[in-house]
């Protein structure tokens, strides 16, 4: 167990800068996801961590022990790869000792810590089997078994879930996130998925083009993004965007006029800023009671989810999408008019993104 | 549809004309070359040959009475282990090299050396053997032979190698092993219908190179191959003799090829290794 400390860490290949200059801090016992689309560098910088890819620059710290020319093989870190990548000529068993054997383990206590790991993944009835003789989840499990019977410093996790499929991926996720705090050791998930980020993470990195967005909390990453990005990254369906500007004491949509019900707070913020991107996400439109209290919308698709129904709409000459009871019924077609919720509503800089505060 | 059915027809006819033409040109001299080592001295030259004839092992008999045959088969052996060994033991590990690093050059040096005629190496080699008195060794003659099998247990096992995931790799790095335990525990049992393939494919061309054992060899070293030739004397050449030893060469190549053709087959078209 131990912490994981990136100083101004940089990665290139050749002249393609994938990572510059990058600083994160991860703390023992922690459970911290890499999020961002495909291509941000959040797999290389995993790769990074585990000594699979060389550092360009800066220093990554493992403990209290600088690790930048220490091989894969002496940084004691345990990694669960996308495609599971177990060897598929030994058995189930020969999988998960084989690191501990590499390490001179006596048998007795590869053959207890085995059956351990197998007896907290439910796979003890395939120890004898090959890989190719496993589903898709069972393999999923002995992959992590391997890694669990090491116990390593540190957990990598490289998009375990995505080969998945999707009533499987919510079972593991959580099997995942139990099994996190049954080990409490340090533990990276890399995921493109943000409801994994979300449900996984003690703190989420959300990354674009190799730098961080922001570090935090689930909860403060969702309620309090720190641009643009992470605002219409996190979150499903995403956050609507509607260019908005102050005039005449009023929040007005800048494209069609229509005029944006800011609470106090947020109108204070806008006024200051002249313009701005308002942010909105779909859960937080609430219906207005007063119909010029809102925005009116035409309901273009109503998409029925059971627990919430969502409607998209078109306003200010994009399209958006509104998550509203069910009970309402909503059709193609209706009008409504639409509020957001006081105090749910973001600002971002016209400019950069940078959410104003 | 019935020009579509008989163009069908066509093309299944000429599928067939075709792979009978190819049977008989591959063959006809392998049977007239194995009727003939059991036809009577006198029938091997007949004109026209004759096709009904009581067979005997004749041929055979005087092989083994007139010439050294066993021993040159025994020579032929060593050569053809020591080289394939050779190219085993330098092979394997070259090829996980090529495929690791991906860096292709030394792959494509040796298939440069296997491509270049015998000819090439030979004139060197005579004059740097026997200034080393090597001339007529085994070793010489296994160390020029590695030059036909160590391009052939490379490039067979090269696509075998890029065809296992690099995360069975990178998973054994993390899991501790030094390349060379990858090498040995991982890659090794993965690609082992490879390696038979290259060492059978290493063997059948070490055993049917003619050109090295020619020169480099001495009386007591001759490869069956090499000595075959000497067979054909001026004017007095025992064709049954020489028929019979021509189908004895041929034998451990085609017995091989024979037992492991489905391996043959898979291990040079797919190279792949499945989870």
């Amino acid at each position: 167990m131990a912490s994981i400390s990136i100083r101004n860490l940089t990665k290139r290949y050749g002249n393609f800068t994938v990572i510059p200059d990058l600083n994160l801090e991860i703390a023992d016992h922690e459970f911290v996801v890499f999020v961002g689309p495909s291509g941000c560098g959040k797999s290389t910088l995993l790769r990074v961590i585990a000594g699979l890819e060389p550092i360009s620059s800066g220093d990554l710290y493992i403990g209290d022990k600088r690790v930048n020319g220490v091989q894969a093989a002496q940084r004691d870190i345990a990694m669960v790869f996308q495609d599971y990548a177990l060897y598929p000529h030994m058995r189930v068993y020969d999988n998960m000792s084989f690191a501990l054997e590499l390490r001179g383990t006596p048998k007795a206590e590869i053959d207890a810590r085995v059956k351990r790991a197998a007896a907290l993944l439910h796979i003890e009835p395939y120890l004898d089997r090959k890989p190719k003789e496993l589903s898709g989840g069972q393999r999923q499990r002995v992959a992590m078994g391997r890694a669990i019977v090491r116990n390593p410093k540190a957990f990598l996790f490289d998009e375990p879930l995505s080969n998945l499929d999707a009533k499987l991926r919510g079972q593991v996720r959580a099997e995942i996130k139990a099994l996190s705090q049954e080990l409490k050791t340090t533990m990276v998930f890399v995921t493109h998925d943000q409801i994994e980020a979300m449900t996984m993470a003690d703190r989420i990195v959300v990354l674009q083009s190799g730098t961080i967005q922001q570090y935090d909390t689930p909860e403060t990453v969702y309620e309090r993004p720190a641009n643009q990005f992470v605002a219409g990254f996190i979150g499903s369906p995403a956050m609507n965007f509607f260019p908005v500007e102050w005039r005449q004491e009023r929040a007005i949509l800048s494209q069609g006029g229509t005029v944006v019900p800011l609470d106090g707070e947020t109108a204070g913020r806008l006024s200051k800023a002249g313009n701005a991107v308002v942010g909105i996400r779909p859960e937080h439109f609430a219906i207005a009671t007063d119909a010029a209290d809102g925005i009116a919308i035409n309901v273009k698709l109503v998409e029925p989810l059971g627990s919430d129904t969502l409607i998209h709409f078109d306003v200010a000459g994009g399209s958006a999408i509104a998550r509203v009871d069910p009970a309402l019924r909503p059709k193609v077609g209706d009008r409504l008019s639409l509020r957001p919720q006081p105090g749910k509503t973001h600002l971002f800089a016209a400019s950069n993104g940078q959410v104003l505060r | 549809m019935n020009d579509a059915a008989n163009t069908d027809r066509w093309i299944r006819w000429l599928n067939t004309m075709q792979l009978v033409l190819a049977g008989v040109l591959i063959m006809a001299p392998t049977v007239w070359m194995v009727l003939s080592s059991f036809k009577p001295s006198f029938e091997v030259t007949a004109y026209p040959p004759t096709l009904s004839f009581s067979p005997t092992l004749e041929n055979y008999v005087e092989l083994t009475r007139t010439t050294p045959f066993l021993s040159y088969a025994l020579n032929s052996l060593i050569v053809t282990v020591g080289s394939t060994t050779l190219g085993l033991v330098f092979g394997i590990p070259a090829a996980f090299a090529v495929s690791w690093t991906r860096i292709t050059w030394p792959a494509i040096l040796t298939l440069a050396a296997r491509m270049a005629p015998g000819t090439l190496f030979l004139l060197p080699w005579y004059v740097m053997f026997r200034q080393i008195g090597m001339i007529g060794s085994y070793t010489a003659l296994i160390l020029s032979h590695a030059v036909i099998t160590l391009p052939i247990v490379i490039w067979v096992l090269l696509p075998s190698f890029d065809g296992i995931p690099r995360s069975v790799f990178e998973a054994a790095q993390v899991d501790g092993c030094s390349v060379t335990r990858i090498l040995w525990r991982i890659a090794l049992p993965l690609v082992a219908s490879g390696v038979a393939v290259s060492a059978i494919l290493a063997f059948v061309f070490s055993w049917n190179y003619f050109l090295f054992a020619l020169v480099l060899s001495n009386g007591d070293t001759k490869t069956l191959i090499a000595a075959a030739f000497n067979f054909i004397g001026e004017g007095s050449t025992q064709w049954g003799a020489l028929m019979a030893a021509a189908t004895l060469i041929a034998l451990p190549p085609l017995v091989l090829a024979a037992l492991v053709q489905r391996w043959l087959v898979s291990g040079l078209t797919l190279g792949a290794v499945k989870g």
